[in-house]
């Protein structure tokens, strides 16, 4: 080869390996928008959850968008329905994530579905937010895992805490036979022998059968103090009404989760047994944030300014997994920012460091305050709806716990919070 | 005692209300041999047409009566603009089954459109508590039983007194012989499609008010334990599907009382694999005719 060919074709080869070397931003965003998938039910009896889940992704996106959008892109919430249904979730899921463009965070993929649906968002290397509680994920190794939301077991462990801080000593267990509610009995067991409470019956029900009156029968004759109960609010209302018309309308204290605090369990509940039995015997267990911060009013107020989410606002806004995916979304915007990449695999590297406190960072409870932090060459610290935020090696999360009431069909108010501490204890 | 008392009247007023759905499953299969799984869907119907109704201010039976009609109605409507073109066209009978199995999925999220997706309640409307026998009903569940007994009874006069009862059973045992004779059987398939829409309508509704709220979803979800009580008391036979319901009703609400819960559904269906293996033709079905009753 002539030298004088040589040496322009090793200063080529200089050009192109110094492009190469700047690749460690990751793959470049395609024109249009940052997609966040919301994996969730759209369709099939689970539908509203799609609806409640996609609230806060709104809410975050708008205010994502108000402060100028991720890297000059604009984010947008991309509903992928998984029908809640983990077989028929495959194919929705596999389609979105081979379709859609700047696909790069998941949000949702919550218990029922979650078996298939995290392994598929993981394999394709896009970060999520999860709301699922099952316990395998306690000590995953999914590098593309974020959760923010306790296990279900750890919120079995906190509903018989919270009994126990009742005064109730003798307890029935009623589950809806799903992966969801049964995820709560290992740490219900487990508390409940540490602190001596004793569980009359521990049982499961179908879902949606034409009479719990059996099941009724036989709980009103172990003669607890309080049932902790969680299902559907269709099989909720039948059983609660069966019990009623055997004890003369007189119903238990009941604890359940804070899946429960919408307003489709709350009308079918109020129609089967009425409203004072809602707002004077229901207790919903699940994780605790704070309703007075700066973070909070910014979130509830986002989601009362869109008219998408204005009507579930107050209801949305003290529920738990929810406000998880707004801090989770802003958590992953941020760290998009400080990687200058929308590529998971790039940015995944920053999450950490976004809710990691350090000496001399700012402390910011918006994507907004954030952004200009980091533009401004500082180095930031996000606390969020939910408080400061420290994952685990396994990038789980999980708080303190609260038990609340509802106050009207939209509305609830803490009644109690258990430190997040102690609750660990219980299952340890 | 008392637990295994109580259940089995539990069982009967659960029982009563598969039995309303399975007589009119069966019947409807017994004269036209369609396995009709949009049936369920068919129920819904009924439930959302309920709650329509009451949103008028209609007394609640009176929209169990109404609704029944209406979905009655939507039966033949099903009928003649799906079933019997495609039978025409010499659809064999495992294309129809799917044929329902679509309409049924259509009907269901037409109710979603509708209606929304949410779940829906007619309200307490259970009544008064009453305890007899050791038994403890409300005033709803003692009624839809009795409305059920009437039915039955309806039905029975109708196969076995009259003229359109007869042409009936002549349709069911052989449809062909039965139009040479002059019986018109397209119009006896209409009335056993509006009849058996009409069981199906005032089941859903039954159904909603015994558990107090509901979705799209409640036909298909209570379609399998009604397909299995016709079953066990033998395709075809509505004396067969009525202990069948009951039968169902009784084991599901037994077992649920003293095993897990969770598996009641499991005790019902396992007791009906025995007995069919036991009984193949179902409890009313004769070795020599699997219609006696209709044929």
């Amino acid at each position: 080869m002539h030298k004088a060919l040589v040496l322009p074709l090793v200063g080529v080869m200089a050009v192109v390996a110094g492009c190469g070397s700047t690749a460690s931003t990751g793959k470049a965003i395609k024109p249009g928008p940052i997609n966040i998938g919301v994996i969730a039910p759209f369709s099939g009896p689970a539908a509203e959850f799609g609806t409640l889940i996609s609230a806060p992704c709104y809410a975050a996106g708008d205010l994502i968008n108000q402060a100028g959008g991720i890297l000059g892109h604009k984010v947008q919430c991309t509903p992928v329905d998984d029908t809640g249904d983990p077989a028929d979730a495959v194919p929705n899921v596999t389609r979105a994530i081979a379709t859609i463009s700047n696909f790069d965070l998941a949000v949702g993929l919550e218990t029922n579905t979650a078996a298939t649906t995290v392994p598929l968002v993981n394999r394709a290397q896009i970060n999520m937010v999860t709301t699922n509680g099952l316990t395998n994920y306690d000590t995953t190794t999914d590098k593309y895992f974020w959760r923010l939301t306790p296990a279900d077991d750890a919120n079995g462990a906190a509903m018989v805490q919270y009994a126990y801080n009742k005064g109730y000593k003798r307890i029935a267990v009623v589950f809806e036979n799903n992966s969801t509610d049964t995820g709560n009995t290992p740490g219900i067991e487990k508390a409940a022998a540490k602190l001596g409470v004793k569980l009359v019956t521990n049982t499961t029900i179908p879902a949606d059968a034409s009479s719990y009156s059996s099941v009724a029968s036989s709980v009103i004759s172990l003669h607890p103090q309080a049932i902790i109960f969680d299902a559907d609010p269709q099989s909720t209302a039948t059983f609660l009404s069966n019990y009623s018309q055997l004890t003369g309308g007189k119903l238990l204290p009941m604890i359940t989760a804070t899946d429960s605090l919408t307003p489709d369990w709350y009308n079918a509940v109020s129609a089967a047994v009425g409203t004072s039995f809602i707002f004077n015997k229901v207790d919903l267990v699940g994780s605790y944030f704070s309703t007075t911060t700066q973070a909070f009013y910014t979130y509830r107020n986002a989601l009362l300014a869109n008219p998408k989410t204005h009507s579930l606002a107050d209801t949305l806004a003290t529920v738990g997994p929810p406000a998880s995916i707004y801090d989770g979304i802003n958590i992953m915007a941020l760290a998009m920012l400080m990687a200058k990449s929308a590529d998971p695999t790039v940015y995944n590297a920053y999450v950490n460091d976004v809710v990691t406190p350090k000496s001399g960072a700012v402390v910011v409870d918006t994507f907004a305050a954030g952004k200009k932090a980091l533009s401004e060459g500082k180095k930031i610290q996000y606390v969020g709806v939910l408080g400061p935020v420290t994952f685990n090696k396994y990038h789980n999360f999980a708080g303190a716990f609260a038990a609340a009431r509802f106050t009207g069909s939209t509305t609830s108010v803490n009644a109690a919070i258990m430190p997040g501490s102690e609750i660990s204890k219980l299952l340890g | 005692m008392h637990l295994l008392v109580q259940s089995i009247g539990f069982g009967v007023a659960a029982g009563a209300v598969l039995a309303l759905g399975a007589v009119g499953f069966t019947l409807q299969f017994g004269i036209s041999n369609v396995l009709n799984i949009s049936y369920g869907s068919l129920m819904s119907v009924g439930a959302f047409l309920g709650l329509f109704m009451l949103g008028l201010g209609l007394n609640i039976w009176l929209v169990m009566v109404i609704g029944g009609l209406a979905v009655g109605a939507c039966s033949v409507v099903l009928n003649r603009g799906l079933i019997t073109p495609l039978v025409r066209k010499g659809m064999a009978p495992f294309g129809l089954v799917i044929v329902t199995v679509s309409a049924g999925i259509v009907l269901e999220y037409v109710i979603v459109a509708v209606a929304g997706p949410a779940t829906q309640t007619y309200g307490n409307r259970s009544g008064a508590t009453l305890n007899f026998l050791g038994w403890t009903l409300t005033t709803a569940q003692v009624v839809i039983f009795a409305i059920a007994v009437v039915l039955m009874l309806g039905l029975h006069l109708l196969l076995t007194r009259t003229q359109l009862g007869r042409a009936m059973r002549a349709t069911s045992a052989n449809r062909t012989l039965a139009r040479s004779c002059g019986i018109a059987t397209s119009r006896i398939s209409d009335i056993a499609w509006f009849m058996s829409g009409t069981f199906c309508g005032m089941a859903g509704i039954a159904l909603a008010i015994t558990i107090e709220s509901f979705d799209f979803t409640l036909g298909s979800i209570f379609l399998i334990p009604m397909i299995a009580a016709a079953v066990l008391g033998g395709v075809g036979q509505p004396y067969g599907a009525m202990i069948g319901g009951l039968v169902v009703g009784i084991v599901s609400s037994v077992s649920s009382a003293y095993w897990d819960p969770a598996y009641q559904s499991v005790v019902a269906f396992g007791i009906i694999i025995v007995m069919l293996l036991v009984r193949p033709r179902g409890l009313f079905g004769s070795s020599t005719a699997t219609r006696k009753l209709l044929a």
